[in-house]
Formats: structure tokens, sequence, C-alpha cells
């Protein structure tokens, strides 16, 4: 099946070239010029990946992807003009399952873009661990894709789906931020920790009692995070 | 300064007490010296004239004559001799003094009694054919001078002090916003660049304000400087993305091209790298000047680490860890020191026909550290060029032994730079048996 992305990036130049290399990486693409008209296109055509730049005219790229998290957990890259933190951060923050800094290079971004197809396909199909994993008032339907905090569901993103079913693999075992990024984000070594931070800090806002003081999934400082075991 | 200060104050306060007590203690001993002689005339013609009345006896005379208590009267008469008191007599008198007295010459002489200093007065008695000795001790005066002496040291000691106290205080007073304009001085060349003078301190206020409007103006430049270059590099980054892009799309494409257009796809495509490269080394650096480069300080064994990086990792070098550093660990930003392993390993290739050996070694003498090496079997670096090559946009050893554009850049100096942030230190030194040596030295975690 081929895999859709929505380009949504304002430079026409970067558009058509990234355009002509994801489509030899074997993608369609579709194309957006404006958050605005991306939001649209989005609403009309659902696709498979979305690629938003953070430096729009009219609503930003934080913002775009705020407004596409309402009603969907398709996977986000944000592409960022700059790498520094506040950044990358903002982009996490608003929603998007990685990011990347331009200049992008077009075979880095189609590995990430793979990388984040096949966690996304990992739910879709059987073959979970396990049928059924519960803590506290947390109850975890791998197979489904469904978290329930105290009967009632919650809505997790697949990056923070796949992040909580990896750690409550093995509750009580120090996953490091590398393990994560390996086996969550599907990176190589070099991955930036702190995409596991900030997907740590929403999967805490969701299914914590209190995020500031979390029961569940833990710190353990210098070393990674943790399910607390039962 | 407060201790020369008073050294200099002890010095001139002794150096006053020392010359009051030796003025003070000449004029009061020429005075009682003149008193005493006025004194021996007048007790001389009252004694000659009380001999000249006689059956009055002599001692009655000595006993009624005036004078102070300590003094001694002394009397040649007649052949013979009498004394007011047991302790002076005749045999007492300087011999010199009582011979020219003897002979009709008045005269006065100091000497020694008993440890004490005393003065003789000798007046001629020529009517009655003898002589008036009047002895006067100088004991008392002496223990006068003594307690003026000790009491002129004891002001000048306590005089010192004071001032020493007082001029601690007023150097402190004076030197403050000195030593406070220093300390601020030395905070900015380390970077603290918003670091400024309290410009409410009234004794400050003058310094403060051009002090503060000169870091004003420094700290413009410098962030000036620094987002010149960082804008560079952003602006560089979109064209740069639009090329990176097209240019892959065109090298995928390699096989239905010509062959002049395959040349021309691969020098466009290694060129385009390199550029890539340079921009990111361009925007990091800026990022280090301008001190944003926030870190995030990972845990890691640095063999581990540096066998994953990049051109380490590609090439499958092997990084051997020496005895003394096994296992060695160090905190890092991972992405960064991959960085910093790449470039070394870029330029031994690049310069040095290649890597010859990585390996993690002890710091030597240095505990607390650990060392990376990289070397090859190149033609090394001559001592000369060992700190420029760490400077940004150096050339390569021998300038241009290179056929391609490559490697003037910041490659070393981002070594450098990053290192440096990690509180470690780079250096260059020769291989054994030749080539060159690039030792990254950092502090490593306990284990």
């Amino acid at each position: 099946m081929v895999t859709s992305i929505l380009l949504i990036e304002d430079d026409d130049r970067i558009r058509s070239a990234l355009r002509l290399a994801l489509e030899d990486e074997g993608y369609t693409v579709h194309e957006a010029a404006s958050g605005e008209s991306g939001l649209a296109a989005f609403a009309e055509r659902p696709v498979g990946v979305v690629l938003i730049d953070v430096l729009l005219p009219g609503i930003d790229g934080f913002d775009v992807c705020r407004r596409l998290r309402q009603d969907s957990d398709v996977p986000i890259v944000m592409v960022t003009a700059r790498d520094e933190s506040q950044d990358v951060i903002a982009g996490l923050e608003a929603g998007a399952d990685d990011y990347l800094a331009k200049p992008v290079n077009a075979k880095v971004l189609a590995a990430r873009i793979r990388a984040l197809l096949r966690r996304a396909k990992a739910f879709a199909g059987p073959g979970s661990r396990r049928a059924r994993l519960a803590f506290g008032q947390v109850e975890v339907l791998p197979d489904d894709g469904v978290v329930r905090v105290a009967g009632d569901e919650v809505h997790l993103t697949k990056t923070e789906f796949r992040l909580l079913v990896e750690l409550a693999s093995t509750p009580g075992r120090v996953f490091s931020r590398e393990q994560l990024l390996e086996t969550v984000w599907g990176y190589d070594y070099f991955g930036d920790g702190r995409i596991v931070d900030v997907h740590v800090r929403r999967l805490r806002v969701k299914i914590e009692p209190d995020p500031a003081a979390p029961r569940h999934v833990l710190t353990v400082r210098g070393r990674g995070y943790k399910l607390a075991g039962s | 300064v407060t201790a020369s200060f008073a050294t200099g104050a002890l010095l001139l306060s002794m150096a006053l007490a020392l010359l009051t007590h030796g003025l003070a203690s000449s004029y009061l001993v020429r005075q009682r010296e003149a008193s005493t002689v006025r004194q021996a005339a007048v007790n001389a013609r009252l004694v000659q004239s009380a001999l000249r009345q006689p059956g009055l006896p002599v001692l009655a005379t000595l006993a009624s004559l005036e004078g102070p208590a300590e003094s001694d009267q002394v009397i040649a008469w007649n052949g013979g001799w009498a004394s007011s008191s047991v302790e002076v007599g005749p045999k007492q008198l300087p011999d010199g003094l009582r011979q020219q007295v003897l002979d009709g010459r008045a005269g006065r002489q100091r000497f020694e009694l008993d440890g004490e200093s005393r003065l003789a007065v000798g007046v001629p008695l020529p009517e009655v054919r003898g002589a008036y000795f009047e002895v006067f001790s100088f004991a008392e005066l002496e223990a006068t001078l003594r307690t003026l002496l000790a009491s002129v040291l004891a002001a000048g000691v306590v005089t010192t002090v004071a001032g020493a106290l007082v001029g601690r205080w007023a150097s402190r007073a004076a030197l403050r916003p000195l030593t406070e304009a220093s300390a601020a001085a030395a905070a900015i060349a380390g970077g603290r660049l918003d670091t400024r003078l309290p410009p409410d301190d009234a004794s400050l206020a003058e310094l403060a304000k051009s002090f503060n409007a000169m870091v004003d103006a420094l700290q413009t430049r410098i962030q000036r400087d620094a987002r010149f270059a960082s804008d560079v590099g952003h602006e560089l980054r979109s064209p740069l993305t639009t090329l990176a892009a097209t240019t892959e799309v065109l090298a995928g494409r390699r096989d239905e091209l010509s062959e002049r257009g395959r040349r021309a796809v691969d020098l466009l495509s290694a060129e385009v790298a390199h550029f890539q490269r340079l921009v990111e080394d361009l925007l990091e650096i800026s990022r280090a000047d301008a001190g944003t480069l926030d870190l995030v300080l990972e845990e890691v064994r640095l063999a581990e680490l540096a066998v994953r990086s990049g051109p380490v990792a590609r090439a499958r070098l092997r990084v051997a860890e020496s005895p003394g550093a096994e296992g060695a660990r160090v905190r890092v930003d991972k992405r960064r020191f991959e960085q910093v392993v790449a470039n070394l390993v870029n330029n031994a290739v690049r310069h040095g026909g290649g890597v010859d050996r990585v390996a993690v070694e002890p710091a030597g003498d240095r505990p607390g550290r650990v060392r990376l090496v990289v070397e090859d079997r190149g033609p090394g670096v001559p001592e000369t060029e060992r700190e420029r090559i760490f400077e940004r946009f150096s050339r390569g050893v021998g300038g241009g032994d290179r056929g391609l554009s490559e490697g003037a850049g910041l490659g070393l100096a981002l070594v450098h730079e990053h290192v440096r942030v990690h509180g470690g230190t780079t250096w260059v030194e020769d291989r054994e048996g030749g080539g060159a040596r690039f030792v990254v030295e950092l502090p490593s975690v306990p284990p």
C-alpha cells in the first residue's frame, strides 16, 4: 500500500524538492503551502503521515500540530528551522511524534517516516505481547489500542501508547532513554533523549492522578524510566 | 597596603618618639646641670662665709644648705674633708676634678658612681683655702626620663595600631569600587555578559555608569556577531534543504545519466554534503559563542560512544580500552560528542591517510580523567601548527595538500569548543613511529 504524506511547508522550492525526494522513496505526497490549507486538506483527505514546517505564515506549525491532534493520532513530524531546545520541545509538546532540523536530509526523513509507520502499524495487526495490562486505576488493551483510567477511555497518540505498552511490558524494569528510542521510535544510538522526556510528560498528564507526583511512570535519576511494580 | 602603611606609621612614630625623648632628656639634663651649677655657686658662697666664722661646725653648715635631696656635698677645708653623706666622700669624687678645684679652678664633671650617673660641681673657696663640691645624682631624673620614654613609645604603638585600623578602613572604602569593578570585569571575561555594577551605590556611581555602558556596548557587539553567524546559518538552511533534496533525486537517477552527467552529479553530491556539514558546524559554533548550546548530558561508556559514532561505525573500527581505562564512563552530550569523534576521524582520513587507531586510555598521572585518542600514520602536525589547527577555518597541515576544498572548515575548532564545554582539553602530539595523535581528555565519572 502506498503511504501518503501531507507536506505543510510555505517555501515553494523546499516543498517541490522534498516532494521529489519523498516520491523517489515511494510515497505519495500532497502539498499545502499554509497551516490553514494544510488543516483543510487533512480534513478532506486523511493521510498516513503529516510533515509540518514550524515557521508558517498565519497559524504556525505548533498550532497546526495541536489542532490536528485534537481529533487524530496521525504520526506527525515537525521540521524546525533550528534545533534549539525551545523549538524542539514546543513541537513535541504540541503533539508531534518526532522532529527534524533543517537542512533536512531526505534519506533521513524517509527513514524517520518509515520508523513512524512501522510502529503505527504494529498496533493494527495482531501479535502484541499481552492481552491486557493493568496497574492502579489504569487498564491497557494493547491489541485494541485502548487505555482506560478508572474505567474511562483515555485517548493516547500512537507514540504515547507504544511508550506505555513498552514500559508496562515489564513493570519495575528500568528502561534507558536509548532503549526507549530504539524500541518505541526505531532510532539508532544518537536519538534525542528529549523526545522521550516530553512524551513521558504527556503520558503522565493523561494517566496519572497527579502528573506532578507520578505514581505509575517513574523517573529513575540518571538511568531512565520505569513503570512502578505492582 | 595596610601592612606597609602600618609599618610606615610605626617607624615614623618610633622615630618621633625617640627624637622627642632625646630632645626632652638633653634639655632636662642641661637645665638640671645649669641649676646645679647655680645652686653649687650659691652654696659655695654660703659655705665660705660660714667657714670664715670660726666656731660654727662644718656639718651644721652643710645641713643648713639648701638644695635638692638628691645632692650630696663635700667640703675640703683646712686640709681636711667633710661630707654630708656616707655615700659620697672625697674619694668618690673624680680625681681630675678634685685636683683642678683644689688648684683654684672651678669645674664640673659627669661620672658614674654605684651605677648611677652623677654630676659633680666643684667651686674653689679661696678665702678659706678650701673647696666646695656638690655631687648631684641623676637617678631620679633618669627614672623620669625612662618613664617619659616608655610613655612616648607606648603612644607611638597606640598611634600605629589606630593608624593601621583607620588606614585599613579608609583603603577598603577607597578601593572597594575598584575591587567590585575588577570582579565584574573578571566575570565578564569569563563569559557572563549580563554582569553589571550596581548603579545605585554612591561611591561607585560614576565608575558604574561608564563601566556598564562599556559592557552594554560589548554585549551588543558580541551578540550581534553571534547572531549574524547564526542568521547566516539559518538563511542557508532553506536553500540547502532544497539543494540536498534535489541532489538526492539526481543521485538516485545516476544510472540514467551520461558519463559526464554522472561525474557532475558525484561532484555535486560531495559538495552539497560538505556544504551541509559546514553550515551545521557554523550554526553549532555560533551557538557555542552565544552560550546557547544547552547540552543534554548523559552518562555513557566512552568506548561505546566512540564505536557508535558515524564514521567509526561505518568503517567498522575497533575502539580499544587500554589497561586502566576499562569501562571508563563520561558524562557528555552524546550528539555533540559523536560529532567530536566524527570530526577527529574525518580529519585523520583527510590529512593523516586514514585512522590507524582509536582508543580510550587513562590520563597518565591525572586521576579522575580519561582520554580518547585518534591516531593516524600521516605526516604528523609540526610543532608550530599544533595550536593553530584548532582555530576556525585554519587550513590543514601544509596548506594545500588536499585535492578537495574540504577540511578548510570548522571541524577541529568545533572539537576544541565541544570538549571545552564538557570540561575537557584537546591537543595533538606526535604518534610514536610517525603520524599524528589527537588527544581528548575529559573528566571521567567515578565507577
